[in-house]
């Protein structure tokens, strides 16, 4: 149990609904999602999104196109779809109750 | 002189040093390992392929050829084999068994070869090659014995050109750790890619001071 460790942890858990939510508002770019993500400070090495897009994507959350691009080979880019929107729903319902229980119990810890 | 290979990086066209090729190959070779596991794996790879074509290709800017830097900080941004197995990511990735299956039954070379130490030499790294191979510590040893032999009947001399005729450079990453003896896996060369990295970075360093002090 270190520090790090449960640091880690934390970011895995919100992750998933952090891509959701980006691409909730907009189809993107695949790098530019983990640019969006790096600059967050909530991915480090970015070889740790792919599988979790690619994971996403498989359960029926996402959806990809390619679009041609000016500079280079066609670019992925990823959308979220109907199933995906109705994930996200029940993960930010479910991230505002902890949210809510956590600081309660730890500006109030004596009530809760 | 350096040869150079044309590949085909996530649909980018890249001329690569051989240096910077056998880096770029051995770290997918070792990813497409350590996701094998995943599923969708094909496609992990080739969306990492993808991201690493573009930024080598960012990072080349204009020169013609793509240089081990390159690729070395390409590496760097999208994760060591060691990193993204430290922040381990998927549910259902890899349990604590299969990654170390994953390290002993993925070396592919073991024991030792002969090599000439290019970064490690006085003539041309016969003796700290020698001493790599035979597991002494200090090259010094090997320098004495030659040159003994030298001034006692001259075979020094002779066995020296034959040795830098017979026993070939450890030029890439791959034949340092053969001359090293340490079995080419997936640990020894995250560390390798490491160790490159850090010399990077204080290579930077002082060019750095060095700027700093001129002016």
């Amino acid at each position: 149990m270190n520090l790090e460790n449960v640091h880690v942890q934390m970011r895995k858990g919100v992750l998933e609904m952090c891509i959701l939510s980006l691409l909730d508002q907009e189809a993107m770019y695949t790098s530019d999602i983990i640019e969006r993500l790096h600059n967050a400070k909530l991915v480090v090495v970015e070889g740790t999104v792919y599988p979790l897009l690619t994971r996403l994507k498989n359960a029926g959350y996402l959806a990809y196109y390619w679009m041609e691009s000016n500079a280079g080979p066609p670019r992925k880019y990823f959308e979220i779809t109907p199933e995906g929107r109705q994930f996200l729903e029940g993960l930010r319902t479910s991230w505002a109750e902890i949210n809510e229980a956590v600081s309660r119990t730890m500006h109030n810890p004596s009530h809760s | 002189m350096n040869k150079t290979m044309t590949i085909n990086l996530g649909g980018y066209a890249l001329i690569l040093d051989e240096d910077a090729y056998l880096i770029a190959d051995r770290y997918l070779t070792t990813l497409a390992r350590h996701f094998g596991g995943t599923e969708g794996a094909g496609e992990i790879m080739q969306d990492i392929e993808a991201r690493m074509g573009e930024l080598v290709n960012r990072q080349r800017g204009n020169r013609t050829i793509v240089s081990k830097t390159d690729v070395v900080s390409a590496i760097a941004v999208l994760g060591t084999p060691e990193e993204l197995k430290n922040s381990e990511f998927a549910e259902g990735g890899f349990s604590g068994e299969e990654r170390q299956q994953s390290g002993a039954s993925v070396r592919f070379k073991t024991g030792k070869r002969l090599y000439r130490d290019p970064e490690d030499k006085v003539i041309a790294g016969v003796c700290s090659g020698l001493s790599a191979y035979f597991g002494i510590q200090d090259p010094v040893w090997v320098r004495i014995a030659f040159a003994l032999l030298t001034i006692g009947w001259g075979t020094g001399v002779v066995l020296y050109l034959l040795f830098i005729i017979l026993v070939p450079r450890a030029r890439t990453i791959s034949e340092r750790l053969e001359m090293m003896g340490e079995p080419t896996n997936v640990d020894t060369i995250a560390r390798a890619v490491k160790e490159e990295l850090d010399d990077l970075g204080e290579r930077l360093q002082e060019r750095f001071s060095k700027k700093k002090r001129k002016k």
